[in-house]
Order: structure tokens, then C-alpha cells, then sequence
């Protein structure tokens, strides 16, 4: 006997059948060409922005989003059934592309029939098993969502069409199945091969062949109507995610990560300035909310959203929607609201978790740049001084800036002005030129330098701020301003190689930097440390002691850096306890964004919470390697009252303790 | 309404003075300069009066070398429509009877109905030239206030006096006002402003004081002399008495 079986039974393989059908395909099509048109038209409010270069690249990335979900099932539970419900379905897409192939095209226009033999009772299992993975994970998300219900998770009416519709096409797919099966295949040995239909089948024992055939036609007509009407109300229900959030992969940001667009500001015919109306957004910003399937991760993971600031990053996004396609007029920024705009640490953690590649950041300076530039407005009067502070002396901290280099004053090493040949520029930031705790891991970086045998300089009274929390915060004026400068003296000393001690700093020079052309290597203080120590020419005596970790935002996230730094506390003999909240899953210090020259006026305090993590791990000391963080921690422990508890230390501190005797 | 501005370019107050090789004043070098903080109040409040009233025209004046144009391009950016740099090297020597008649001789023909200035500079603090202005054209001065309000021709201000307490004084244009912290909080330039800015109106004139000369001295310019803190001391009496003569006993010879 061959193994196959009659497409079309029952129904018939007619003009009666086939014009019917293929002409819902074509209404089905056409309502979703439409409704996809129309939005288009919204998306195309946006400004420009090209995101179709580098397209071998953007079709890798949309391959392993969509084919491997490989986002979506970086978060197990919810992420793992979407993806496992995704393949189930994916597969049975396939599948009836090939039933309709062979029907409609192959056997119809040349009598070639392919499902038969082994293939077609593989095929037949494989669809089976994938209905039956469909129903469970369509079944426990149902249940994640209505009964579980997950703090801030947002449920609509699309929600529960979504739910209604998919178990219907699903169940009504297997009921088809076991009514042709109860007629033609029970008891012969095909029927193993379809093991749910079977069970279907069986169910239908007592009912006669008449009635069959009669539930069997209407269901398979019922069951067509759900299923090209699940393609009519694609683009107009949370269903469009399926070719929103699938095209956001192809358009995802592709870097360098965390790098803010520059403004052109010598075109003098510019007039305005960041964003607080929709058409002031990029199309992609628009296409963003509807990508968005409100899945919260980034709300999740918001330092600002835990601490109970008015800010969450998947609100924002769908804020920017619901003006998009309802009241494109409205003000944007009032909108969103001021507090909630100036709470973003810019941590990063709600766009490296983001399945559907959306870029919350982004959104909210260009928001930032609006109220900065054109109406002078900051978050208080606070961050307006340090801007001030930074445009007089160079810094946030307002401290005279010809004393920037006085802290390396007995270490033995000379601004550039004084001695250009060297082996490395260490660019020192602001912390730790002027703040009495971080210029302790100035220090230590130095003295590590020196037994190593580098030749360090610096820029001393010449170095002013990288103009990151300025940029962060909004006042991209005041950062071309800074960056320009500094490029040009950096650039006037032929400097080979630059290191740096904050991660922002290194963040800024290595890549927001590039547009004003300055392309010279910037190495973050861990990973030259690492070489050093790698090298050979630094060495560590390791001495044990029991440590926590903190991933800062931008050597973590921003960066990739996460191995680097453990390696480094490893050598030095640091028994690492992780916590809870580590590497690209990160909780934020705080200073992030600019919020380093703003009072936390709102809500828990940030430093507070991340502190307390650290505690929880019982290790004594809190290892970091950012001088915001630090800053952050050593506050944060007086908050949370652990001092005795809890010691915030940069990675060089502990390095250079351990520094083994020269050979001499 | 014309309005005259009169600003201070001044070092910032966190920078590392040193005194010059004179020994008269302190050394520019190593200083990061800014406008003098009561001017900013002064440039605030005549935009905003400006804001108010739509129709007046504010002109900025500072004297002092080349280098007073960045602070005056602040200024500009903050809402004055025009600059008027009188250009003296020497401005730090002056006295500031001669900086008063540099700016009454500019002022003197152009029919200010209102000049704002800061009540003191930073650095040289003589609180003077605001006054001497007013004293030279003919004008009433209020000084050191900390509220305005305009309506009508009729300006109510606030000064600070001694003590805390302040007072209410009603007066009509032309005035010369000084302007206390308080006052306001001055603006952060937007950027479209900013770049406006830089092409506003600047005019650079000679230092003309009119024949007033210097008629002081600087004899000498010191760091004030380090001495050590004092102590308070606290307790009731008795108590207080034993720690005195513990003190006097360790510290001194008196008792002995």
C-alpha cells in the first residue's frame, strides 16, 4: 500500500473549491497589503535614516532573530514557549505550503506527487507533534497571562483575539484531521504516523461516515476562513509583530553600540533641535512601537522602572505609537513627561534585552535635546551648574581647571605639554582628577603602569571632560564643543594609544569620537591590565580574598568586557560571588546618562538597591572598574548603612596591592 | 525701552590665584574666566523685562581686553541684542570711579531709561560702579535688589538690607539698578540663541573715562595670613571653666 493520502477529501478538488478559496486568499491579501500600506504612511513621518546597508549582515541578524529566535529565548519560561510555539507553527506553515504545492501545482499542472512513502509519514508525524507543541505552549502562555498574570505585563483585547484565534485554527485542524481519519485511515498502519488525529479519530468512533464527511466539510471551510483571517488582521492586531518585529531585525541598529547620532551643528540652516513632535523622530523610532509586543523585559530590567521613577522604557515606546497613529499633533515630550525623559541612566539594559531590536535610548535624548537646546531646561538646577561648571573649568565638579593634573604630581609623570614621547596617553576623566576617592585609582593605575615598565602620560591641565554626561544629559553642544577641543589636542601630540580608567570616558573616545575624525586605539583600564598581566610584564601575587563583581554599563553592555575584568580580579586571587543581577543582565550604579551631575529626587535610590545586592552575596569587598560606579557605591553604603560590611573598590586598587617584588 | 547691561568678565572663584609680579593684583594666568555671578542676574531680569514689555532694546557693555567678548557672547546668547566692548587691557588697574565714567560716557547721550548691573564684581567686590554711574548721569540708584517687577512705567523693587530684613521701593525710569543673589535664576542659552548670537551687533570702543584719573594706590596685594581655627567650646559653666584652664594649662603659659 502506498503511503499518502487524498488531498482535497471530501471537500473536492473543484473550480467550486479552488475559486472560493483562493479568492478569500486574495481578499485576505489584499486587507493586509492595505493595512500594512497604511501604516507605512505613518511610519514615513519619520525622518530619514538609512537602515538597508551592510545587508549581508542584516539578513544574518534576521535569519538568527526570527529563524533561531535567538533574543526571545535568551529569557526562559515566556521566551522558551514563544519560540518552541514559533518553530511548531513555522513548521506547520511549512507544511501546508507543501500540501498546497503539491495540490494546486505539482500534481495538478504535472502529476508529480511527492507526499507519499517514508517522507509523507514523516511529514505527517512531524505536523502532528508540531500542532500538538502549538496547542501546550500556546496553552501554558493562556495561562502565564490570564492566570499567573506577571507584574506589569499588559494584557489587551489582541491578547485574548490572538489566544482565540490561534486555538481555533489549531484545534479545528486537528478535529479536520481525525474526521478524515475515523473514515479513511483507522486501523490501517498509517494511522500510527498521526498519533493526535488518531486520538481525534478515536474520539469520533460512534459518529457515522455521513456525519463525518459533513462536520469534516464544514470544518475544513471553517477552518480556512480562521486561517485567512489570521492574515487579514495581521497588520491591524498585536499579530503584526510577526512582520514588524522580523523586519526590526533586518533594521536593528548595528552599532558601534551604545554611539549617539551626531548632530550636523554648522548647518546653519537648522533650527531646531532634538525632539518633542513626531516628525522631529526617525522612521525607525515610529516603526519601533510597532514592533513592540509589550513583552516588559525592558521594563523589567529599568533601574529607573524599579526604583519606582516614572519611567519605563516599553511605555515610552508606545507612547511614541499611540501619537503615531492617534494624535500625531500632540506634544511628544509632554507626552512622555519631563520625569520620566531625565530618569534614563542610558544603562542600556532595556535595548540589549529587547527581542524586537528596538532603541529606547535613542528616543529619550533626542527628547533630552530638546528641552537642552532649545529651552535651557535640565532636571534641576543642579545639572544647569555642572553644565556651567564644565563650560568654564572643564569639568562637572567645578573645580579649577589648571590644577586637573596636580594629583600626579609625586608619581613622576609629566603632561604631554612637558614630555609627549610616551608609550600610552592615560586620559584621567574628571573623577579621578579631582575626586579625592578616585584619584586613589588614578594612582593605582599608575603605579601599576610604572612596575610594568610603561611610559604614561597625561594631558594634565590641558585634559578637559570627554563631554559624555553632557551628551547623555542633552547639551550635544557643549559635547562637540569638548570632544572637538580635546580631539585636537590628543590628536596634536601623535599619540599612539590612549587608556582610560572610566568606561565613559573609553566609550565616548573609542566610538562617538570617530565623527570627528579621530580613529587612535582606546583601551579601557581592565583589558590593558589583562595585557600587561598576560604579557608578562606585570606581575600579580595572588592573595586571596572574597569579592562581588559589578559589570558597569559601559564596559558591560556598551562593550561586551565582561570576561576581562574577572580574569584580572582572578589573577590577583579574588574569589568572585556573583550577583544576582550580572554581566549583560547588570543592575545600574545610577550615574548612568548623565545622572552623576543630577540629585535622585524620585523614588527608591538606585546606588542603594545595587549595594544591598552586593551585600546579599556576603563577600566583603565590591569590586568595580568605573569612577561613577565607585562614586555611586561609596555613597551607597553610607545609604544603606553597611560600611562595615561592604568595601567598593576599583579592580587596579586591589592590582597594585598585590604587586610581586621587582626581579631586582 | 532701552536698556543698558553692565557686566564684569571675572576668574572663576575655584581657580588657583596667584598674586601678580607687581604684587598689585592677582595673576591671569592659569584662570578660567566667567561672567561675574551679579551680572547674570542684572543680563536675567533685563531679558525677562524685555520678554515682558516686547518693545525694548538691550544692550550689553563690558570693559576689559579682547578676551571679555566670550563672556559678552553669553550675554548675547542669554537675550541682549547688542554688545559694546570697550576694549582696555588695563581694565583690572582701574579704579572703579574710572570704569564708572567709561560706562557714563557711553551712556550719557543714549537716553537709558534702565541700567541693570550686578551689585559687586567677584573679584575686586568694591560695589561701587553701579552707584557712581547713577552719581555721574544724574539718575536715581536702588542697589542690591532681589525682586523687580514692571508695570506700566513703574518699577517695584526689593533690596536686601542689613540684617535681613529687605524693603519695598517704587521708582520710575531712567534708574540705575544693582542686582543680589536671589534675584533670579538665570537662563541657560538655547542653542538657536547661541548661534544668533554670534551674529549679533558688537561694537569695540577706546576707553574714554572722560579726564576722570586714578586716586588711589594699591600699596600691597597678600594672601590672608593662615592662622589656626578656633575652638568653641560647650558644656554648662562649671564644665566649661575646667576645659578652659585644661586648655590654657596645655596650651599656654599663662598659668604657669
Amino acid at each position: 500500500m502506498e503511503f499518502t493520502r487524498e488531498i482535497y477529501w471530501n471537500v473536492g478538488h473543484g473550480f467550486t473549491t479552488l475559486a472560493p478559496m483562493y479568492g478569500l486568499l486574495l481578499v485576505a491579501l489584499a486587507v493586509f497589503v492595505l493595512g500594512f500600506r497604511k501604516r507605512i504612511k505613518v511610519y514615513r513621518l519619520g525622518q530619514a535614516l538609512d537602515r538597508t546597508d551592510r545587508r549581508g549582515e542584516r539578513i544574518k541578524h534576521l535569519l538568527e532573530t526570527v529563524l533561531l529566535q535567538a533574543k526571545v529565548f535568551r529569557v526562559p519560561g515566556a521566551g522558551t514557549a514563544h519560540a518552541l510555539f514559533f518553530w511548531s507553527f513555522f513548521v506547520l506553515f511549512i507544511g501546508t505550503s507543501l500540501i498546497v504545492a503539491q495540490a494546486d501545482f505539482t500534481d495538478l499542472l504535472f502529476g508529480i506527487k511527492f507526499l507519499k512513502g517514508t517522507f509523507y509519514k514523516l511529514f505527517s508525524l512531524t505536523l502532528d507533534l508540531a500542532g500538538l507543541v502549538a496547542i501546550l505552549m500556546l496553552a501554558g502562555l493562556l495561562v502565564r497571562r490570564y492566570l499567573v498574570r506577571p507584574q506589569g505585563l499588559v494584557t489587551k483585547g489582541d491578547d485574548a483575539l490572538m489566544h482565540g484565534l490561534l486555538f481555533a485554527i489549531l484545534i479545528t485542524g486537528f478535529l479536520i484531521e481525525g474526521a478524515r481519519m475515523a473514515v479513511t485511515e483507522m486501523g490501517t498502519p498509517l494511522a500510527a504516523w498521526s498519533p493526535v488525529g488518531w486520538g481525534v479519530a478515536a474520539l469520533l468512533a460512534g459518529v457515522g461516515e455521513t456525519e463525518l464527511r459533513t462536520l469534516h466539510l464544514g470544518l475544513w471551510w471553517f477552518h480556512l476562513l480562521l486561517a485567512l483571517g489570521f492574515v487579514a488582521v495581521i497588520p491591524s492586531t498585536k499579530f503584526r509583530h510577526i512582520v514588524t518585529t522580523s523586519a526590526n531585525a533586518f533594521f536593528a541598529d548595528h552599532g558601534p553600540t551604545g554611539k549617539l547620532t551626531t548632530v550636523n551643528l554648522e548647518d546653519e540652516s537648522m533650527e531646531k533641535f532634538g525632539a518633542n513632535e513626531l516628525t522631529d523622530l526617525r522612521w525607525k523610532d515610529i516603526f519601533d512601537a510597532d514592533a513592540c509586543t509589550l513583552c516588559k523585559r525592558c521594563q523589567d530590567r529599568c533601574p529607573a522602572y524599579a526604583t519606582g521613577k516614572p519611567l519605563s522604557p516599553m511605555q515610552v515606546v508606545n507612547q511614541i505609537g499611540e501619537i503615531a497613529f492617534a494624535t500625531p499633533e500632540a506634544n511628544l515630550i509632554d507626552t512622555v513627561g519631563r520625569e520620566a525623559i531625565w530618569a534614563c541612566t542610558t544603562c542600556r539594559a532595556c535595548q540589549d534585552i529587547c527581542p524586537a531590536s528596538i532603541e529606547h535610548v535613542g528616543k529619550l535624548i533626542e527628547m533630552r535635546r530638546n528641552l537642552v537646546l532649545m529651552e535651557g531646561e535640565f532636571p534641576g538646577e543642579e545639572v544647569m551648574a555642572a553644565m556651567e561648571q564644565t563650560e568654564v573649568n572643564g569639568n562637572p565638579l567645578g573645580m579649577g581647571y589648571a590644577s586637573r593634573g596636580d594629583w600626579a604630581d609625586a608619581l613622576g609623570i609629566k603632561p604631554l605639554a612637558e614630555d609627549p614621547e610616551v608609550d600610552v596617553l592615560y586620559f584621567v576623566g574628571c573623577y579621578a582628577s579631582f575626586d579625592k576617592r578616585n584619584i586613589a585609582v588614578a594612582k593605582a593605575f599608575v603605579t601599576l603602569c610604572q612596575a610594568a615598565g610603561v611610559k604614561v602620560g597625561i594631558l594634565g591641565k590641558e585634559e578637559k571632560c570627554c563631554g559624555e554626561p553632557m551628551r547623555k544629559m542633552g547639551n550635544e553642544y557643549l559635547y562637540q564643543t569638548l570632544a572637538m577641543e580635546t580631539v585636537e589636542i590628543i590628536k596634536g601630540y601623535g599619540v599612539k594609544k590612549i587608556v582610560t580608567t572610566c568606561p565613559h570616558c573609553f566609550n565616548t573616545l573609542a566610538k562617538d569620537y570617530r565623527d570627528f575624525d579621530f580613529a587612535i586605539e582606546v583601551v579601557s583600564h581592565a583589558v590593558f591590565l589583562e595585557q600587561l598581566v598576560a604579557s608578562g610584564k606585570l606581575s600579580i601575587k595572588a592573595e586571596e580574598f572574597a569579592c562581588t563583581y559589578h559589570d558597569s554599563c559601559y564596559l558591560g553592555r556598551h562593550n561586551d568586557i565582561y570576561d576581562v575584568p574577572r580574569n584580572l580580579i582572578r589573577a590577583a586571587g579574588g574569589r568572585i560571588t556573583e550577583m544576582a543581577k550580572n554581566r549583560d543582565q547588570a543592575f545600574c550604579c545610577s550615574a548612568g546618562g548623565g545622572r552623576i551631575m543630577a540629585e535622585e529626587k524620585l523614588g527608591e535610590r538606585i546606588n542603594i538597591k545595587r549595594v544591598e545586592m552586593a551585600v546579599a552575596t556576603g563577600a566583603g569587598q565590591l569590586l568595580a572598574n568605573c569612577p561613577f560606579c565607585l562614586t555611586m557605591f561609596e555613597d551607597g553604603v553610607k545609604g544603606a548603612n553597611v560600611e562595615e560590611q561592604l568595601r567598593p573598590r576599583d579592580i587596579a586598587e586591589v592590582l597594585a596591592e598585590r604587586l610581586a617584588p621587582t626581579n631586582s | 525701552m532701552n536698556i543698558l547691561i553692565c557686566i564684569k568678565q571675572v576668574p572663576d572663584m575655584e581657580s588657583k590665584f596667584k598674586i601678580n609680579a607687581d604684587g598689585t593684583w592677582y595673576d591671569r594666568a592659569d584662570l578660567a574666566w566667567r561672567m561675574n555671578e551679579y551680572d547674570e542676574y542684572a543680563v536675567e531680569q533685563a531679558v525677562r523685562l524685555k520678554e515682558q514689555v516686547k518693545d525694548a532694546d538691550l544692550t550689553v557693555l563690558c570693559i576689559g581686553p579682547d578676551q571679555v567678548t566670550e563672556t559678552m557672547k553669553k550675554a548675547l546668547a542669554m537675550g541682549c541684542d547688542r554688545g559694546a566692548h570697550i576694549a582696555d587691557p588695563d581694565s583690572s588697574k582701574r579704579e572703579p570711579i574710572e570704569i564708572a565714567a567709561m560706562i557714563a560716557g557711553f551712556a550719557k547721550d543714549k537716553n537709558f531709561d534702565l541700567i541693570f548691573t550686578g551689585m559687586q564684581s567677584q573679584d575686586r567686590g568694591s560695589a561701587q560702579v553701579g552707584v557712581m554711574v547713577a552719581e555721574l548721569l544724574g539718575v536715581p540708584a536702588v542697589t542690591t535688589i532681589v525682586g523687580f517687577s514692571y508695570d506700566n512705567g513703574t518699577i517695584q523693587v526689593k533690596r536686601e538690607l542689613e540684617g535681613g530684613s529687605k524693603a519695598l521701593v517704587t521708582v520710575t525710569t531712567p534708574v540705575v539698578l544693582t542686582c543680589q543673589l536671589g534675584l533670579n535664576t538665570p537662563r541657560y542659552p538655547t542653542l538657536p540663541n547661541i548661534m544668533k548670537a554670534k551674529k549679533k551687533e558688537l561694537l569695540t570702543l577706546a576707553p574714554d573715562a572722560g579726564g576722570v584719573g586714578p586716586r588711589q594706590e594699591t600699596a600691597a596685594f597678600y594672601f590672608p595670613e593662615k592662622k589656626g581655627g578656633g575652638l568653641v567650646l560647650e558644656g554648662d559653666v562649671p564644665e566649661l571653666a575646667d576645659k578652659l584652664i585644661q586648655l590654657l594649662k596645655e596650651k599656654t603659659g599663662v598659668l604657669a
